[in-house]
Parts: structure tokens; sequence; C-alpha cells
């Protein structure tokens, strides 16, 4: 024993002390307009974060119209939810549902039957924060519009990823709201639901014609599939799976958050991506 | 007699209550009646996008309720149509710049010289949604097959249960070969869980993106499909028994389908 | 009331309360003190109660002039909201809409009786800035920018949808005005960069008003009452413009042709 202890003395003696955990980052994802994919994105950034290690924390902030749980096949597991831990009726920890599939990722759904102006907006930031200190991301899953569950689901983040298809109304929809949310949240765009065949016939806004009002910091770009609607009323993220185009695109886009190098998407895109907008995928500059 | 006014609402957002408001607006208005259509979505506006009005904006809902303007020298005719009008949202406001009876005052005054006001309703439920629905006496909840929209749709039924209003069912973008796998809810299903009597059902139809974004409505188009859909739905309200194109069997593909699946 | 303040890179005399030559002999005693301090400034006079003729302001001028100051202009009392857009001069992100502004936007009768006043009392309709040779040669000896013309918003930055900039003056943006943004001004609108929103100039009636932007490609154009819809979405501007009004409607030239049109 005492032989032990001296070892492990000299093992330590070159050691230095861990340093203190850091703060995980907080994350809204928003757009403004309803539909273009907020819900579908976080789940499969979420899942897609998860796989590759991280503890990742997901809040639904759309009260009374709440949907991350199903995208992620978790309904049947809600038992409480983010008003009955703001309100104190349970704690943190008894409202966290751990994800079917990854193993470090968790959720604090929505409540159904409430209404978005019960939440407090100091209590949510404390939420936010503390989930902060234990998880790598906590990703908030904003509700449409720009009312007071918009405000709610911002405060306490301090970054956000925009959502946005290539459509008009979405474009100007995105664009009120990166007006709103200001510099200081540092927004990074995913283009949604693009269909390349359509760009090319004209008959849809390529990725060039949305970010040449958003011009924003381009984080991934995913193309319009049916089985994106398949696995979210099923419940099963296609991130979770690691091949196919559409999961690549949440890898690639989990990997850019994470602060990796990924260079643009496949060849397939090239045709609604012009080579210059190469630069612009966060932090790549040519 | 003053015109009915019929609220677009759904809940979830992204599933076609502008463009269905626009384009049912329009198959109104070629059918003869007289047709003011009221963006409600304040701070977030796009009636006026999808109708390629935009340019022609002057006066919105907002200085109207402000006494800045009269509603007439805010409405904006649509030229290509005999009858319709628009009163645009305002783009640079919230929805707390008015409040419900403001609202309901105008929709009041609209319908005075019309035969239908349609109201667009923001998404969710919080205040844009209630000045909306203060202002209607009917509704339209429209929806997708999908499960987060059903489950949207029904809050928002609740609501308007809670008001008694009568509504009515639009299931939208539906894919008919997604529901022969299995893949998305039938039409069926979907009445079934909303338990709403249903008054238009509207495929998917990559076309419209594109009409959305030049602002020119489907119904523009004879040929269009769905511009013939819009115009039964139309024909519906209106009070006339049109049946539904079966979708969910042989439907729209006919002969096609019956191909295919032998192959 | 203190009769000099400092303000920025200025001096601002502040006449209400003040007999005028009481303020005169005021003035020269204080800039008597400390003759070399303020010398290489510039100042602004504000009046009070009561406008001053030429020879007063010359006296002002020559007070002023003698302690190495050169006078910039001569203002009427701004109020509280005024004094608001004052501090937003600076270049800046955040917006603040004045709320006084936003009445200028409708109000044409006011905007009239209001210019019918200015024109009695025998100032300008609209505040506007005079190519001041002195002022060039002061700047350039003091190797430092001029600030901007009195009664100048100017701001750095985009403006994205739902934001607007209302000022009773001239309006600079650095910048794109997206989509969805609203621009009004009772003078001049300058846009470094493309125009795609409503720009309002001459907001209260102001004929002569411009606006200008490296790519004039906005939604709607307004100067004073005149408004104008660029209904042929070809035009693809690729040269910085300017639109004035010229028999009663808008006129769009290239702003290197500037020099031989209107104003």
């Amino acid at each position: 024993m005492h032989q032990h202890i001296l070892r492990q003395a000299q093992d330590d003696s070159g050691v230095e002390i861990a340093p203190a955990p850091k703060l995980g980052r907080a994350i809204v994802v928003t757009s403004g307009k309803g539909g273009v994919g907020k819900t579908t994105t976080t789940a499969n950034l979420g899942t897609a974060l998860a796989q590759r290690g991280a503890r990742v924390a997901l809040i639904d902030a759309d009260v009374g119209l709440r949907n991350l749980d199903i995208v992620l096949g978790l309904e049947s597991r809600v038992k409480y939810h983010l008003l009955d831990v703001l309100e104190d009726k349970v704690t943190l920890d008894e409202a966290l549902v751990r994800d079917k599939h990854s193993e470090t990722l968790v959720l604090l759904a929505a409540a159904q039957s409430r209404e978005k102006d019960e939440v407090d907006t100091e209590k949510m930031r404390a939420l936010v924060q503390g989930l902060r200190e234990r998880y790598d991301y906590v990703l908030i899953d904003c509700p449409a519009g720009i009312e007071l569950g918009f405000k709610n689901a911002i405060v306490g983040a301090d970054e956000a990823i925009v959502v946005c298809t290539p459509e008009v109304s979405a474009v100007r929809d995105v664009d009120r709201v990166v007006g709103l949310l200001g510099n200081r949240f540092k927004p990074q765009l995913i283009i949604n639901r693009l269909r390349p065949q359509l760009v090319k016939k004209g008959k849809m806004l390529s990725v060039e014609d949305v970010n040449a009002i958003l011009r924003l910091p381009l984080l991934g770009v995913i193309a319009d599939e049916p089985e994106i609607i398949i696995t979210t009323n099923r419940g099963e993220p296609l991130a979770l799976r690691h091949d196919g185009e559409t999961a690549s695109a949440y890898h690639a886009i989990a990997a850019r958050v994470a602060g990796e190098d990924v260079p643009a998407p496949s060849p397939e895109f090239k045709e609604s991506l012009m080579d210059k907008l190469g630069s612009i995928f966060g932090g790549k500059r040519a | 007699m003053a015109g009915r006014r019929i609220v677009i609402t759904s809940g979830k957002g992204g599933v076609g209550k502008t463009t269905t408001t626009a384009n049912l607006g329009a198959a109104l208005a070629k059918r003869g009646s007289r047709v003011v259509l009221v963006d409600a979505d304040i701070g977030l506006r796009n009636l006026d996008l999808v109708l390629g009005l935009e340019k022609r904006i002057v006066f919105d809902l907002v200085e109207v309720v402000e006494g800045r303007c009269q509603l007439r020298q805010a409405l904006i005719k649509d030229k290509r149509f005999e009858s319709l009008a628009i009163l645009p949202a305002a783009q640079t406001r919230d929805k707390d710049a008015i409040t419900e009876s403001q609202f309901e005052s105008v929709i009041a005054e609209a319908a005075q010289n019309a035969d239908y006001v349609l109201i667009d309703c923001p998404a969710g439920i919080e205040g844009g949604f209630r000045n909306a629905v203060a202002g209607a006496k009917e509704a339209i909840v429209v929806t997708t097959p999908e499960v987060s929209a059903i489950r949207d749709a029904d809050r928002v039924v609740g609501k308007l249960n809670d008001r008694a209003l009568p509504i009515r069912l639009i299931v939208n973008r539906l894919r008919p070969e997604m529901v022969r796998t299995g893949d998305m809810l039938s039409v069926e299903d979907v009445c079934e869980i909303l338990a709403v009597e249903l008054v238009g059902v509207i495929p998917e139809d990559p076309e419209v993106i594109d009409t959305t974004n030049r602002g020119e409505p489907i119904v523009l188009d004879p040929a269009a499909r769905l511009g013939i859909i819009y115009e039964k739905i139309a024909r519906r309200l209106e009070g006339e028994m049109v049946p539904f194109t079966s979708f969910d069997s042989q439907g729209f593909f006919g002969k096609l389908f019956g191909a295919l699946k032998a192959g | 009331m203190s009769l000099i303040r400092g303000r920025g890179l200025g001096l601002e005399i502040h006449l209400a309360g003040w007999e005028f030559d009481a303020a005169v002999n005021e003035l020269t005693a204080r800039l008597g003190e400390r003759s070399d301090f303020y010398r290489g400034t510039s100042a602004r006079v504000v009046l009070g109660e009561e406008p001053l003729s030429d020879e007063q302001v010359e006296a002002l001028r020559a007070v002023l002039s003698s302690a190495g100051i050169e006078l910039r202009a001569v203002e009427p009392a701004p109020d509280g909201a005024e004094l608001a857009r004052r501090r937003a001069m600076r270049p800046k992100r955040e917006l603040k809409l004045s709320d006084a502004a936003r009445s200028l936007v409708a109000d044409f009768d006011g905007a009239r009786a209001d210019i019918a006043e200015r024109r009695k009392r025998g100032e300008a309709s609209v505040r506007r800035t005079n190519a001041n040779a002195a002022a060039a040669a002061a700047s350039a000896a003091l190797q430092v920018a001029p600030p901007p013309p009195p009664g100048t918003l100017y701001h750095v930055g985009t403006l994205r949808g739902g934001q607007a900039l209302h000022h009773a003056g001239n309006i600079v943006v650095v910048g794109d005005v997206n989509p969805g943004t609203e621009l009004v001004a009772t003078g001049d609108i300058v846009v470094f960069g493309r125009l795609l929103g409503v720009a309002h100039a001459g907001a209260q009636g102001d004929n002569d008003a411009k606006v200008y932007a490296l790519q004039l490609h906005a939604t709607q154009l307004r100067i004073a009452s005149v408004i104008a819809v660029d209904e042929e979405h070809a035009r693809s501007a690729s040269e910085p413009e300017v639109a004035f009004v010229r028999d009663g409607r808008i006129a769009i030239a290239p702003f290197s042709k500037a020099a031989e049109v209107a104003g």
C-alpha cells in the first residue's frame, strides 16, 4: 500500500490539474418561417453531434405545439416537460429524456397544453445556462414566428443556426429574423429542401439566390428527399445512418459546427453551388 | 348582406396557409365573388409576395388600424382578377401593434363590401393567431398528412372549438404514392384524427413553389391541375356538393397507376 | 442654460434663454479666456425662441472665427426626438425608430402645412447641404473628415427585412437595404450598396429630393407624394443611379449623367 501511494505520487508529479470544464455551446435553431425544417434539423444535428461522442441536450421551445419528441421517436417516453422544470415541479433530471439511439443525447420536451407566455424568460435563461454546464451542446428548437415564443427560445443561446428553404417567402422571413438576432448570435445558414433539378430548370431559387440576400456563412445544404418525411414520421432521424446524401450532409454540418474544416458538399450540388461559394463555408476561406 | 369572414389557419408553419389563401381567394374571385384577402402575419408578411403585389403596397393593415389611412386606400386590387383585393400586413412592425378588437373592426369593415374576406393567419397559436381568429366567423384548417402537422392542427382545432367557429379541413401536399407505401397518413386517417369536415385535398406539386416565387397564383393557369382543385374547393365553400377525386386508391394516376402497379 | 457645450468634434452654442447681445458678450469673453483651446474646431448655433437676422449670424460668425472656430450651421432648437436622432448619427448597427418620424410617411397634409409655414419664415423646406469651400479647406487643414451635414442619419451595415430608418433629414446607408426594409427621409436617400427595399425621400413634400444607390432595385420608390413601381423586372442596374421627380413622375438616370438632370 505504501509503495503504491509512493508510485502514484511520482506519476502525479508531472501532471497538470485538469482545467475547469468548458461551458457548452448553446445554439438556437430558428427561421421565422414555419415548415422549413427547424425541428428536423435540430433532431438530426443533435443526433449527428452525439454520434461523434459529444454530450448534447435538445430543448423543444415550441410550447403548445411540441414536435421535437415526435421527430426523435420519444413521445411515449416524455413524462415531464419544459414548463414543469421552469416551474420547479420536477427537477431537470427527471424531465430529461434519454434518446433511444444515441447515448449522449437527451431531450427536454415542450408542453403540449400550455401557452408560450407561461415561460419565464429569466428562468429559461438559467435553464439553458445550467444545461451548458453539463453538456457540450445545447440545441434549442425555436418555434416559427417572431413573437414571444421566438424571444424566449433565443434567450440563453449565444449562437444561432438559421434554416431556410429556397423560396422567396422563406428568404424574406429568415432575413427578418437575422435582422432581429443581430450579430451577437453569429448566425450561420442551412439551406434545406433544395431540389437541384428544379434549380437547373430555373423553377427554384439556387443557393446563390438565397445567399445573395442573406449573406450568411453557409453550414450546409440539404436536398429534399421523401426519406426525410418518412423518418420524421417514424421518429428515426436520418443522421443515425452513415450512408446517403442527407445523412452525410448532416454529418458534415455537425463537423463544421464542431469547428472542422469540411470541404463543400458532393458534386451533385456543384450545379446549384457556384464554386466561389465554397469559400464561405464555415472556416474555409479560399 | 355582409360577406363571409374565414380565417385560414394551421398551427404548423409551412403547410400552405398563404398559398391556399391566395389561390382560394383567386378561385372565388374568378367565379364572380368579391373577395378581400387580409394578411394577418404582421412582421412576416408573405401574402403580397405570393400574389406578386409587393411593389404596389402603399398602406398596410397597421396603418388602417392606426387611422392613418382609409381601408379602401390600403386595399390593393389585383389587376388579373375582376374582384380580388388584398390588405397587406405591415413588415416593419410586430404583432402587438394591433389588438384583437381592432383587427375585428377592420375585418368587419372589409366584409361590408365583399362576399368573402379570407384571413391569412400566421403560424403558431400566439398573439398573431389570436388576432387573426378574432376577425373570423368561420375557419379553414390546413394540414399536411404528417404527424407533426396533424398534432398542431389538432391543437388549433381545439382552440377554434373554444370560440365555437365552424371549421373545415384542407389536407395539403398529399403524396398518394407515400400513402400507398404506408409512409404517409391517408386522408381518411387525417379526417378521423381531426374530426372536422373535409373541404379539400391538394396533392403535392413541385410547380407550386415556382408560382409562389413568381407571384403568379396557380389558379391563373387554366390547365393546372391544382388550379382545378382550388376551384373545386371554392365551389364546396359556396355550398356545392363536389365529389373528391379519390387519391388513395386509383386516384390521380388513374390508368397510369394501374400500369405501375402491375409493373 | 449654459451657452457653450462641447459635442463630439465641435461646439454647440445654445441661445435659448439668452438675449442676443448678452450671448455675444458672453461668447466673446469665454472664448477669450482660452484663446487657442478651440482653434480649428467647428460650431453649431442652436436657436432659442427667436430666429436670427443675417447681421446677427454674421456677428456670431465673426466672434467664433476670431477664436479660430468655424460656424457650420444655425439650427432651430431640437425636440427630444431630434436629440435622440442626433445621438444616433454615429455609425452603428442597432436601429432605433423614432415614433415622431413614423408619421412622416402618411401625413401629406400636415407636410404641406409645414412647408408653407417654413416658406413664410424664409427657410428652405428641407435642410440641405451646401458645398462650403471654407469648410473643405478647414477640414483639409485638420486632416479630419468633416462631420456629416446636420440632419443626416448615417448608418453602416446591411439593413434587413422588417427594419426601418425614419429620419427628418437625409439618410445615408453604407451597405445593402434588403427587401422588406423601409427608408423614409425628409431629405435625400443615399445607399452605398444595393437598394432592394422601399425608399421614400422628400417625405414631407420635397419634390427635389433624390434617391441614390449603387444598385437601384427598390421594390418601390417614393419621392414626396409621387410613388413609382418598376413593373418590368428586367431592370438590371449595373451602375449607380439616381431617382428624381420630373413632370410629376419619378425618373431614374445613371449617376454619371446626374449633373445633366434637374435639381
